[in-house]
């Protein structure tokens, strides 16, 4: 009898673990980290260049189809997720950042915020991304707030976001990109201006 | 201590087979669940439908774009002699046609900037010709992209929406 419940137990015990493990490394848990992620890193941006072709392997199949269905494959888009500061800090609602670039090596780009369950934030103040056409060329920036800053022409809202993080989408991304990313991409930088919480300021 | 090595094996065991069973379930599983979410919120079957532009009160699908014009359509393959037509209007600025299985997989993308596309897509095991794609799987989506950052352009994409076609032959 001893046997049968140590059985009972063991079995019941391998399939928690089983699932437990595969949701938590597939980040399929509700609330777990986005698309940061994967094997490209370029100044914490990161992606998967496997995202979207039949190449994926089954942990970035199961994430993207989690955080980022019917995403392009690599030859038509490419993209980049980052969920911290140029410090290393957890991006938040609660911070302003200056974020800024230049001239991206695709046929069209745009960074768009999101929340921590991967959808837009809950406000309607219109100001959820920044594209190639409105940065115009060379070198530009915009503002991520929960409110709107005077005399600022580029302004995207954190407002309701809580934890959130920024996707850069590549659209027709140059070869240079696919072939060697920490020499072709320069990302955009984010950098921390304050916070309304003293201790990370 | 021989008596443990049954239930650890066992313990094991089952702890790879959940393990792999979910990863190699849960796209299929997530994929089914947002066509049936699409459905529920009038994506249809074998027909374009025209979209709504995104912003978080309308947003259906994980990390849409508010630059880009979408318009989805649902398709079945169930009958092995079925195909559908699809079609992609003319747009100046960049637009793709794109096709995803039941499984997730972007399996084709054709771009499509400044000029109309036309193919067909049959059910798996088809043999393609010129201006065919087989489909990896019966059930799955097609979704056009425009880029339409703004009111206006996603009112000039949504009357060239109305030249895109989907339908099961």
């Amino acid at each position: 009898m001893r046997q049968v419940v140590a059985y009972l137990v063991a079995i019941l015990t391998g399939c928690a673990i089983g699932f437990g493990s595969a949701v938590a490394m597939a980040g399929l848990w509700p609330g777990s980290s986005a698309l940061a992620f994967g094997d490209v890193n370029v100044n914490d941006w990161r992606s998967d260049f496997a995202i979207g072709s039949e190449a994926a392997d089954p942990y970035t199949r199961a994430r993207v189809a989690r955080h980022g269905l019917l995403a392009l494959a690599r030859s038509e888009a490419v993209y980049f997720t980052r969920a911290t500061d140029d410090d290393g800090q957890p991006l938040r609602e609660a911070c302003i950042y200056r974020l800024s670039g230049g001239t991206m090596p695709a046929g069209w780009w745009s960074v768009t915020l999101y929340d921590a369950r991967s959808m837009l934030p809950n406000n309607k103040d219109g100001a959820l991304s920044i594209d190639a056409g409105r940065a115009g060329g060379g070198e530009w920036e915009a503002i991520i707030s929960p409110e709107k800053p005077a005399g600022t022409a580029h302004w995207i809202s954190s407002r309701k976001a809580g934890t959130f993080d920024l996707t850069l989408r590549l659209y027709m991304p140059d070869p240079a990109v696919l072939e060697a990313p920490a020499n072709s991409l320069i990302p955009p930088r984010i950098e921390r201006q304050s916070c309304t919480d003293r201790a990370r300021t | 201590m021989r008596r443990w090595v049954g239930p650890l094996a066992a313990l094991l065991g089952c702890a790879v087979a959940v393990h792999l069973a979910v990863l190699h379930f849960a796209p299929g599983f997530i994929m089914g669940r947002a066509m049936d979410a699409l459905a529920a919120r009038g994506v249809a079957l074998h027909r374009f439908t025209a979209p709504q532009r995104i912003n978080p009160q309308t947003q259906s699908v994980v990390r849409s774009s508010p630059d880009l014009y979408y318009a989805l359509c649902r398709f079945d393959l169930a009958n092995p002699e079925a195909r559908v037509e699809v079609h992609m209007g003319g747009w100046p600025n960049y637009q793709s046609l794109s096709f995803f299985d039941a499984r997730t997989d972007n399996f084709a993308t054709l771009r499509g900037i400044g000029k109309d596309v036309t193919v067909a897509l049959l059910p798996p095991g088809s043999r393609a010709g010129a201006g065919e794609i087989v489909s990896p799987t019966t059930k799955g989506v097609v979704l056009v992209r425009r880029l339409a950052p703004d009111e206006q352009r996603f009112a000039a994409a949504t009357r060239a929406g109305m030249h895109d076609s989907c339908s099961l032959e």
